[in-house]
C-alpha cells in the first residue's frame, strides 16, 4: 500500500481553532472538483427528472413568465419601451434579474440546505455554493439561448457589442454570489431572516427596471433605482443586446466590478466562519 | 516503530450552552430586545454558559494500529471524532494528521433518493473523498459486494431499506483510506450482510489501514481493536491494550449501576 506521507511534496493536514478571518481554501476546492461535477450534475438531473416535461420546463420557463407580463405590461397597459416589442425587452432583463435571484437564493441555502451532509462528511464546503453557481449558469444559458431566438426572430442582430458580455455576466456572478453568500451567514445566525429573503428578491425586482424601462420611472426617483447596481446592469445588458442607451465608461465598468469583487470577498469570509460554526449549533 | 498517523495535542472543544440547549440559535429579535431586557434588569434566561465536551486531550494513534474509543453518553467520543474527521474545528490544542484520512460517521451521505444506485455511488464516492476514477475503478465490486443486481439503475426511492444500507456500506467499506474513522456502523442489514462487513472490515484491519472506531458493542470493539482509549467527561481516562481497559471499563459501568 502506498503511503501518502512518502510521497514527495506531502504535508501533513493541520487541524487548529478556527480563526476570525478566514478565506477558503480554493486549492483544496481544486482537489474535490469531481464532487463539484457531481453536484452540479445531481441539481440538474433532479430538476428535470420529476417534471413530465422534464427538460423541456427550463425553456418554458422564462416563455411563461414573459407572456403573462407581455399580457398585462405590454397588452393591457401598453407600456411604453423605447420602440422595443415587449417581449424582447422583457426577456433581455429577466434574464439578468433570474440570474442574480437563483444564484442568491441557492448560495444563500447552500449551508442549511446541505446540512446532513455537513455534519457528516468532510470536504471543503464551498463547493456546495459553487455547484449552485454553475447550476444556475446553465440556466442562464438556456434563457439566453431562448433570448437569442426572439432577438432573430424581431431582426435584432449579433453584433460585436457581445463580446463585453463575459465581463457582464463575471459581475453579475460575483455581485450576485457576494450577496447570496452574506445572506446565506446571516440565515445560519438568525433563523427568522430565512421569511425576509423571498420578500427582499421581490421588492428588488421592482427596484430594477426588468418589465418597465427607466423612462418611465419619474426622474425624482431615478437616485433609488441608481442605487440598486442591477439597474445599471441591466440597462448595460440591453445595450448589447437591443443596440440602445448609452454604455457606461471604464471608469464605472472598474467601480462595479470592483464593488462586485468585495462584495463576493466579503461573503467568502463570512461564509467560512459560518460553515465552522454551523456544525456546532446544529 | 511505525511512524505516527494522527496526532492529538491538548484538544479541548467549548460548546456555549444557552438555556440548556446545546448551541441552539438566536432570532434577531432577540439581539434586539436584549439591550432593552438588561436595561430594565431582566437578566435573559440565556445567558452563554460554556461546556466542554472535550478537555486538555493528547495522544498519538500509530500507522496500522486500530483503537476503540469508549466511554458513556456525552463523554466526547462523538465530538473527537468529528474534530479528528475535519467537521467541526477544536477550540483549542491541535490535531495533525499525517495520513490520508477518511471518515464514515454515516452511511450513505448525501444520497439522494432521486437518483439511481449507480449515481449515487458516485456522488457518495465523491462526498468521501475519492476520485471519480477510484470510484469507477472499485465500481463493479462495490455493486456485486451490495447485492443489488439489476435494481442499481432503479432510483433509489424505489429501494427497500435494507437494499439502501446495504450499497451506502458497499461505497463505504471500497474506500481506499490509510486511516479509517469510523462510528458505530458495524451491525448493519441482516445477519449474513452483517459477516460479511465484518470481515470485510478485518480485512482492511490486514491492509495496514489505521482505524478509529467508536462504539458503544463491545464485542465489534474487542474483535477489531487492539487498544482502547476511554473518554469520561471529555477526558482521557485511561489508554491502553484493548482487553486491560475494557475489563476496567466494564468493572466501572457496573459500580456505578
Amino acid at each position: 500500500m502506498e503511503i501518502l506521507r512518502d510521497k514527495p511534496g506531502f504535508t501533513p493536514v493541520v487541524i487548529t481553532p478556527a480563526g476570525k478571518l478566514d478565506l477558503p481554501d480554493f486549492k483544496e476546492v481544486w482537489n474535490y472538483r469531481d464532487l463539484l461535477a457531481f453536484l452540479v450534475r445531481r441539481d440538474l438531473k433532479v430538476r428535470f427528472q420529476q417534471t413530465v416535461i422534464g427538460f423541456l420546463w427550463i425553456f418554458l420557463q422564462p416563455i411563461i413568465q414573459m407572456l403573462i407580463f407581455y399580457m398585462i405590461l405590454g397588452v393591457f397597459v401598453k407600456i411604453p419601451t423605447d420602440n422595443v416589442p415587449y417581449p424582447v425587452f422583457f426577456l433581455s432583463g429577466s434574464l439578468v434579474f433570474q440570474l442574480f435571484t437563483q444564484i442568491v437564493n441557492s448560495n444563500a441555502y447552500s449551508l442549511l440546505g446541505n446540512v446532513s451532509v455537513i455534519i457528516k462528511s468532510y470536504f471543503p464546503r464551498l463547493v456546495l455554493p459553487l455547484s449552485a453557481t454553475i447550476s444556475s449558469l446553465v440556466d442562464f444559458l438556456i434563457s439566453f439561448a431562448v433570448l437569442l431566438v426572439f432577438l432573430l426572430a424581431n431582426h435584432y442582430p449579433i453584433t460585436d457589442r457581445y463580446f463585453l458580455l463575459p465581463l457582464l455576466l463575471l459581475i453579475t456572478v460575483l455581485f450576485s454570489s457576494g450577496i447570496g453568500l452574506l445572506f446565506g451567514s446571516l440565515m445560519v445566525v438568525f433563523r427568522d431572516t430565512k421569511n425576509l429573503l423571498s420578500y427582499i428578491m421581490i421588492i428588488w425586482m421592482y427596484l430594477t427596471p426588468v418589465m418597465f424601462p427607466m423612462s418611465i420611472v419619474p426622474e425624482e426617483l431615478h437616485v433609488y433605482f441608481y442605487f440598486n447596481p442591477l439597474t445599471s446592469l441591466v440597462n448595460a445588458y440591453r445595450w448589447v443586446f437591443l443596440y440602445q442607451g448609452e454604455l457606461p465608461g471604464p471608469g464605472d465598468f472598474l467601480i462595479s466590478l470592483s464593488v462586485a469583487a468585495v462584495l463576493c470577498f466579503l461573503g467568502l469570509i463570512a461564509f467560512k466562519s459560518m460553515e465552522n460554526r454551523i456544525v456546532d449549533v446544529m | 516503530m511505525a511512524p505516527v498517523a494522527i496526532k492529538v495535542e491538548n484538544v479541548s472543544k467549548k460548546y456555549n450552552l444557552r438555556g440548556g440547549m446545546e448551541g441552539s440559535t438566536i432570532s434577531l429579535k432577540e439581539v434586539l430586545n436584549a439591550p432593552f431586557n438588561k436595561l430594565l434588569g431582566r437578566n435573559g434566561h440565556h445567558a452563554a454558559e460554556p461546556f466542554y465536551a472535550l478537555h486538555d486531550v493528547s495522544f498519538e494513534i500509530k500507522h496500522g494500529e486500530s483503537v476503540g474509543l469508549i466511554g458513556r453518553n456525552g463523554a466526547g467520543k462523538s465530538t473527537l471524532l468529528k474534530i479528528l474527521s475535519r467537521i467541526t474545528r477544536p477550540s483549542a490544542g491541535r490535531v495533525t494528521l499525517y495520513e490520508h484520512v477518511n471518515s464514515l460517521l454515516e452511511i450513505g451521505t448525501g444520497f439522494n433518493t432521486e437518483l439511481s444506485g449507480q449515481e449515487n455511488i458516485y456522488l457518495n464516492g465523491s462526498f468521501l473523498g475519492m476520485k471519480v476514477r477510484e470510484i469507477r475503478a472499485k465500481y463493479d465490486e462495490i455493486v456485486a459486494f451490495s447485492e443489488i443486481g439489476d435494481f442499481i439503475n432503479t432510483p433509489v426511492k424505489y429501494y427497500s431499506s435494507g437494499m439502501f444500507v446495504r450499497l451506502a456500506f458497499s461505497v463505504a467499506v471500497h474506500l481506499t483510506p490509510e486511516a479509517l474513522l469510523l462510528d458505530e456502523i458495524l451491525a448493519v442489514g441482516d445477519a449474513g450482510f452483517r459477516k460479511k462487513s465484518t470481515e470485510k472490515m478485518k480485512e482492511l484491519l490486514g491492509s495496514g489501514a489505521t482505524i478509529v472506531l467508536v462504539s458503544h458493542s463491545e464485542d465489534s470493539i474487542k474483535e477489531v481493536c487492539q487498544r482502547i482509549i476511554w473518554l469520561d467527561k471529555g477526558r482521557v481516562k485511561m489508554d491502553g491494550p484493548a482487553d486491560v481497559v475494557m475489563k476496567s471499563y466494564l468493572e466501572f459501568i457496573n459500580s456505578a449501576k
